[in-house]
């Protein structure tokens, strides 16, 4: 609350904005990064699962990915719903919101309980099990971060950027949105 | 001098026959992401197991035992019959359950720290499958004036869940 409260104060959005502590939402939906989208339809139906969904410019430097692709799309699908080219078909959904392997749900848990241990005011006793979900789950850089910013890169022998060039640099840090090429955004380019 | 000797033994001979009872500790669980300390609790030396009572199961987990089965609302897991005795024993005038057993039974990853006794308990397999269903996950979570909002709410509705982090 009182880390992302101010940002929330300050921004005043008209849309709501939630607080989640407990990292609940990435635990729910396998996110392994921010900012993650997911679009979710007046069912409550997932049609999009978890991409990058940047909606500024502002690390447009830093990762390359111009955000106005995403954007336009969000727009379609508010337009047309099920009938957006970007609404995905069941068998991309299927594949890409397959149970991911058991290591990944002993990861979050390990991510719990460092959470946990830290809140408690276990700082020293939390980095093992932030340390053994990174191990576990090394896709995640929810994992990384987190544990990083709750005591410093220095417990982990490693740096924020150090970790983006192992990964091959912050070009590539972000898969960018698998967005169909649809008539409209071909004509665009002709 | 004999007397002694054979009550010494006659001791001896009943602390044989007694069933071993487990060491009393003072635990943490945390089920849903809420703490919930538990005194007394059972961890059996060397095997990570942890038992607890079934008063203390239903204040930690919310769920009970019931004669179908291991039940939380409408969510219910029935004990295998053969295997009873791996998650309930009496002891001491109390019922005690076996939370880390039961966890195995419904593939639910958990996470220990034996110097601080603290079990931290992940998604059950149930919860993990809810994704490739594509039905979205709901959650409750509050705004910055602590009014709580869950996803279902928006149902009717297009939403676009986007996460952010502060750091």
């Amino acid at each position: 609350m009182k880390d992302a409260g101010k940002w929330i104060t300050d921004a005043k959005p008209t849309y709501t904005a939630l607080i989640d502590q407990e990292h609940l939402v990435s635990k729910l939906y396998n996110m392994v990064n921010v900012p993650t989208g997911v679009w979710i339809n007046e069912q409550g139906r997932i049609v999009r699962p978890n991409e990058v969904a940047f909606v500024d410019e502002r690390f447009k430097k830093f990762t390359g990915l111009d955000p106005a692709p995403y954007l336009n799309a969000v727009r379609d699908w508010a337009e047309k719903g099920e009938k957006s080219a970007y609404v995905m078909s069941e068998d991309q959904l299927q594949q890409k919101l397959a149970p991911p392997d058991p290591n990944i749900a002993m990861a979050s848990a390990e991510f719990g309980l460092g959470e946990q241990l830290y809140k408690s005011g276990h700082v020293a006793e939390a980095i093992p099990h932030f340390k053994e979900a990174q191990r576990l789950n090394p896709k995640s850089w929810n994992y990384k971060r987190q544990a990083y910013a709750l005591s410093s890169e220095k417990d982990y022998g490693t740096t924020f950027l150090d970790e983006v060039q192992k990964a091959g640099g912050s070009k590539v840090y972000y898969a960018p949105p698998d967005l169909p090429k649809t008539a409209e955004t071909q004509e665009k380019k002709q | 001098m004999k007397v002694s000797l054979s009550c010494g033994i006659f001791l001896l001979l009943l602390l044989a026959t007694l069933p071993a009872v487990a060491k009393e500790i003072h635990a943490t669980v945390v089920y849903d992401d809420r703490a919930t300390e538990i005194n007394p609790a059972q961890s059996p030396d060397g095997t990570g197991q942890l038992w607890i009572t079934t008063a203390d199961l239903t204040r930690s987990t919310r769920f009970e035992v019931k004669p179908q089965g291991v039940c939380r609302d409408e969510l219910c897991f029935p004990l295998p019959t053969a295997r009873h005795a791996e998650f309930l024993r009496k002891e001491s005038g109390k019922e005690w359950f076996n939370l880390t057993g039961f966890a195995d039974l419904v593939h639910q990853p958990v996470a220990r720290d034996a110097g601080l006794s603290t079990w931290y308990f992940g998604l059950r397999s149930e919860q993990r499958q809810k994704l490739a269903s594509q039905q979205a996950p709901d959650f409750t979570l509050p705004d910055i004036d602590g009014k709580m909002h869950s996803l279902s709410d928006f149902r009717g509705k297009k939403v676009l869940l986007v996460t952010w982090a502060s750091w």
